[in-house]
């Protein structure tokens, strides 16, 4: 794999192939103009004002988010309470499910109108911000129209890309690791407690295998956020500038551990592994009672509740916790282009640091960023499956170390590689060094 | 492209129209050139307004390394590098063509060949026909819903129903959709039980044959099979060629059925990562649409190529009543 | 002129009883294979949440038909908009394709004019792109045109299809018109038809099985399409049935399962009606006998 050709570096072909396609070019060149000429007609013609402040003037802004029904009630309270304190600011809300979101998106931004306000992730701030889609909100910080004093330091530089801050934590996560309490305390196991190493996880495991017949652990070694935490604790990182954070040998290592795991038992059958690597929480395995744990994050702790009668506990990943970072949930982001930026940077303030929109969302986006509110709204939970979570994740905060940059463009391909090439693994089809070997390849041409 | 067999190309059988129309564009009988074009406006217009503009765009940005983010006017050109490494840069591509066209070799066949058998037994009419037509058509109105992925995993995994089946005679079943070395013979599956479009067209062109052609066939003696040798088939042939082409077509597309069954990855490993697929994970997963956009002109050529092949075959075999070829 | 007779009643006579029979033994067979993944999914549409995850089985164990009531009104709106949006742009589509793509058709089949075989290549050529790398261009196109997101958010999934762009019927309808015999054409013709009256009096009424089918796939593909709906619909009321479904399943957080296939099962009662209300019109087929000598 090789990556596309610098757009800058002359055409491969060399000129005599651009001579050879110029009259076709021009045709196309003349569709093109026509096409993009006529948003500057139509549309986007009253792009004029600077982002001007709200105060004076009805102002519609377009907010654009992924999540379930739950999820857009709490959503659409805090938005009402908005407008109901500026009553100037209304809004246009469009809520998705996370199945086609990022596709729709891209579509508007294509289109030149994407949402005013949008929700994204670490997947794909990196890319937005990149194409400086992204309004950077470092001056609203400066300013102090954007508060974030009483944001995580970590949290808030994951919201940095490049310098600049492309986006606002809406909530924060860690990783955790899921277990099924219920099971365990039927045999008589010890549960998994925070700080074992990797390889006393996995011998837990196979004892769990071989008393409730039930395969311990899930092998996460397809699973990024797994092998992140691991080479952060091996020193190493996830990426590390414009470029990979490791290298063959570690992720080798990486392989060859789980492939221990594999033979001693600790882990299910290649075919159960594949089906608890879908990011869906209805088929997580320890849900599906298909393995003893699963790895995922602490505040999906609840949703994975809902779909098992038994009991579940939370605790770190295995080895030095900490190595788990402040992870932004997710974040808002503003369009670069937005009519009404200022507007726009206040309603993620207000959904930041007021309390009672603070209080309204609760932690359905993650733990809240700001911290004198977190704490409230914890006080104030109570499904018991959240409490554990959050009691993790606070007890874990307490070690968090610096968060690791942004992953960097690409980062989509290198997660489905390492899928492909974990799995290659497992089911046998490459010993762990080849599909290491096949992951590094794959990543170079991801990430170039 | 080649396709230009259209409907009404000069044949052989011209002749026994003494009505048609010479050779000269000029002599228009009966306003037929006008009125053409009238007829066709709709379709022109659509043409030019919306489906040509996007599909000449598609094709310059096969040239470009469009992201779909970055405004058009931005884009910058790069000559044939996606088509470069599309050919000789990029295995997992060579990897997609080898899985779509096993698929579409399998199961377009397959698929044709149990819409038109289920479309036999339902031809006739009794009483109760059109609830079975119903109820073989009721797997394709799911379409690719997030219910049918949900449906067809617990189907054919290793504790799926379809395993149960076959343990009832003592047969160990395996991982099927969850085996990448089975996963793609599941989507096949998936594929073929989806038979109620050919099915419907299939029916469709049964009525069509006038009744008194088998009248005559039994009149001269000609059995069951005979009639359906020398009556059915023949009649039928043009909806076969259409449901031919256009079967093949959609197989090569294949996309909702592997989009459904993998989440959207082609998993495991890739063993179900057909060309759309594959396409679209470049075009929305990875935006990278400029090289989504050269594979899709690929694949255009591709299959315009299959087509012109079945045009010019067809002249053989399909049988039209208006009397061309 | 045009004889339409019931074939079905004819048919019906001949058949012998035994053959019936077996006939009817097979097909039941056939059917519950087909069917089983179906029943599953109703079976699974009143499971409750924990049991779809752990139980795999046809039945439940404890009967849920809570489902259906929280799918309905799981949303500040009843799930009935839903229907009723989709309902709308099915049936507009419909509306759309068979009069657009039957005139494209009549010209392609029966007409002979200047380029003809070059637009007909065209539009087997428009069959052939995959449709992902033109959604972009189309949004950026519809919008450029200023009608995405108007008051009405349907017109761009609406106005394609009244200007036949889905070659797939208009293909279709060629084939069925070839298999109308040219004689009836030149009957007309002799008897001082224009192009226009043969359209009116000859080819339409014998495209019924034609028009059938476009209608059937109209319907049924358009209320399952996704992706367009998707991309054009930003408004809640606005949504239709395969994205509001998606909403149930949050694959990252909340999920509604249950309410989903109680709503999946739900969304195939309409386009199962109108299957069955229309393919009656297939069953009563066309004699083109009267029209002959």
């Amino acid at each position: 794999m090789h990556p596309v050709t610098p757009p800058t570096a002359g055409s491969p072909a060399g000129p005599s192939f651009r001579t050879l396609a110029a009259p076709r070019r021009r045709i196309l060149r003349g569709v093109v103009a026509a096409v993009v000429a006529a948003p500057l007609m139509f549309g986007a013609a009253a792009c004029g004002d600077d982002g001007a402040a709200p105060g004076d003037g009805k102002v519609t802004l377009s907010i654009f988010w992924w999540g379930g029904e739950g999820r857009a009630k709490l959503t659409e309270d805090a938005l009402a309470l908005y407008t109901k304190k500026n009553p100037n600011v209304t809004f246009e809300k469009t809520f998705q499910a996370n199945q086609g979101y990022f596709d729709k998106l891209a579509t508007l931004t294509a289109g030149g109108n994407p949402p005013d306000i949008f929700q994204i992730d670490d997947n794909y701030l990196a890319e937005y911000a990149g194409r400086s889609t992204v309004l950077d909100l470092t001056s609203y910080k400066d300013s102090g129209k954007l508060d974030v004093s009483k944001f995580p330091k970590s949290l808030l530089e994951y919201g940095i890309v490049d310098g600049k801050l492309a986006g606002v934590a809406a909530g924060e996560n860690t990783q955790g690791l899921v277990y099924n309490k219920t099971l365990l305390t039927k045999h008589g196991l010890p549960e998994p407690t925070t700080g074992m190493s990797w390889e006393e996880h996995i011998a837990w495991a196979e004892q769990v295998t071989k008393k409730t017949k039930v395969p311990g652990t899930q092998d996460p070694s397809a699973d990024y956020k797994a092998l992140w935490v691991w080479l952060r604790q091996q020193g190493k990182d996830l990426y590390k500038g414009k470029d990979l954070g490791f290298d063959e040998a570690d992720v080798t290592r990486w392989f060859e551990l789980w492939k221990g795991a594999r033979d001693r038992g600790a882990t299910p059958t290649p075919d159960v592994i594949h089906e608890g690597n879908s990011s869906d929480i209805t088929k997580q395995l320890v849900v599906t009672g298909k393995s003893a744990t699963s790895w995922v994050w602490v505040n999906q702790m609840p949703d994975l509740k809902k779909n098992t009668s038994d009991d579940l506990g939370v605790v770190a990943y295995p080895g030095d916790p900490s190595a788990q970072w402040a992870r932004a949930s997710m974040y808002w982001s503003v369009f670069k282009g937005s009519k009404n930026r200022d507007a726009a940077v206040d309603v993620i303030n207000f959904l930041a640091n007021d309390p009672e929109a603070v209080a309204l969302l609760g932690t359905d986006r993650g733990l809240p960023s700001n911290m004198d509110l977190r704490a409230k709204v914890s006080e104030t939970v109570t499904d018991p499956a959240m409490k554990q979570s959050i009691a993790v994740e606070t007890e874990l905060a307490a070690t968090f170390g610096p968060s690791p940059q942004v992953p960097i463009k690409g980062h989509s391909k290198v997660k489905s590689e390492l899928v492909k090439a974990a799995e290659n693994a497992q089911y046998g089809r490459a010993t762990p060094a080849e599909a290491a070997k096949q992951f590094l390849a794959a990543c170079k041409s991801a990430i170039a | 492209m080649a396709l230009t067999t259209a409907p009404g190309r000069t044949g052989p059988t011209r002749s026994a129209r003494p009505h048609a129309s010479r050779r000269g564009a000029g002599r228009d009988r009966h306003g037929e050139g006008l009125a053409g074009y009238v007829f066709l406006s709709p379709w022109l217009i659509g043409l030019m307004g919306v489906t040509a503009i996007p599909m000449l765009l598609s094709l310059y940005l096969s040239f470009t390394n469009y992201d779909i983010l970055t405004p058009l006017s931005e884009v910058q050109w790069v000559g044939l590098a996606n088509y470069e490494r599309m050919f000789t840069a990029d295995p997992s591509y060579w990897h997609a063509v080898r899985v779509t066209l096993t698929f579409a070799l399998v199961a377009v066949p397959l698929k044709l060949a149990a819409a038109l058998g289920v479309a036999l037994l339902l031809n006739r009419a009794w009483r109760g026909v059109g609830l079975f037509r119903g109820l073989f058509y009721l797997p394709s109105l799911l379409g690719g819903s997030v219910a049918l992925a949900i449906v067809w995993v617990n189907m054919f995994n290793r504790d799926g129903a379809f395993n149960s089946f076959l343990a009832i005679f003592g047969i160990e079943g395996l991982p099927w959709v969850n085996d990448p070395e089975w996963a793609l013979e599941t989507l096949m599956l998936l594929a073929i039980w989806q038979f109620g479009a050919p099915m419907v067209i299939f029916l469709a062109g049964l009525k069509q044959v006038p009744s008194e052609l088998y009248e005559a066939a039994s009149v001269d003696g000609a059995g069951r099979v005979s009639q359906f040798w020398h009556v059915t088939l023949p009649m039928l042939s043009p909806v076969i060629f259409f449901n031919l082409v256009l079967e093949t077509i959609n197989g090569f597309q294949g996309f909702t059925a592997a989009f459904v069954l993998s989440n959207g990855t082609g998993g495991p490993v890739d063993s179900t990562l057909m060309y759309t697929l594959k396409l679209y994970i470049s075009g929305f997963t990875d935006l990278e649409m400029g090289y989504a956009s050269a594979m899709a002109w690929v694949f255009l050529i591709v299959i315009a190529l299959i087509t012109t092949v079945f045009f010019s075959t067809g002249r053989f075999w399909v049988h039209y009543s208006d009397g061309e070829r | 002129m045009v004889a339409v007779t019931s074939t079905a009643r004819r048919q019906g006579v001949r058949r012998p009883g035994g053959r019936q029979a077996l006939r009817l033994v097979v097909l039941v067979v056939i059917v519950a294979v087909v069917l089983y993944p179906l029943l599953w999914m109703v079976g699974t549409s009143v499971k409750s949440q924990q049991e779809i995850v752990s139980n795999i089985g046809l039945l439940p164990q404890r009967f849920t038909p809570g489902n259906y009531t929280e799918g309905w009104s799981n949303f500040d709106l009843s799930f009935g908009r839903f229907f009723l949006n989709s309902a709308m742009v099915s049936l507009l589509t419909v509306v759309g394709n068979a009069v657009s793509c039957l005139l494209a058709a009549y010209a392609f089949a029966r007409l002979r004019f200047r380029l003809r075989g070059i637009w007909f290549a065209v539009m087997i050529g428009t069959l052939l792109l995959p449709g992902h790398v033109l959604i972009v261009p189309q949004y950026i196109l519809f919008r450029s045109l200023g009608l995405v997101g108007g008051d009405w958010p349907y017109l761009p999934l609406l106005i394609p299809q009244f200007l036949a762009t889905e070659a797939f019927f208009v293909f279709l309808m060629v084939q069925f018109m070839r298999g109308i015999p040219r004689e009836l054409d030149e009957a007309a013709k002799i008897d001082g038809a224009s192009p226009y009256g043969t359209f009116r009096h000859v080819i339409l009424p014998l495209s019924r099985p034609a028009l059938v089918t476009t209608a059937i796939f109209s319907f049924i593909w358009t209320w399952n399409d996704f992706f367009r709906q998707l991309v054009f619909l930003s408004n809640l009321e606005d949504y239709t049935v395969p994205v509001a479904l998606t909403l149930f399943i949050d694959s990252t957080g909340q999920s509604a399962v249950g309410p989903m296939f109680a709503m999946s099962v739900l969304s195939l009662l309409p386009v199962f009606l109108f299957f069955l209300a229309f393919q009656r019109m297939l069953v009563e087929g066309i004699n083109t006998s009267g029209l002959k000598g």
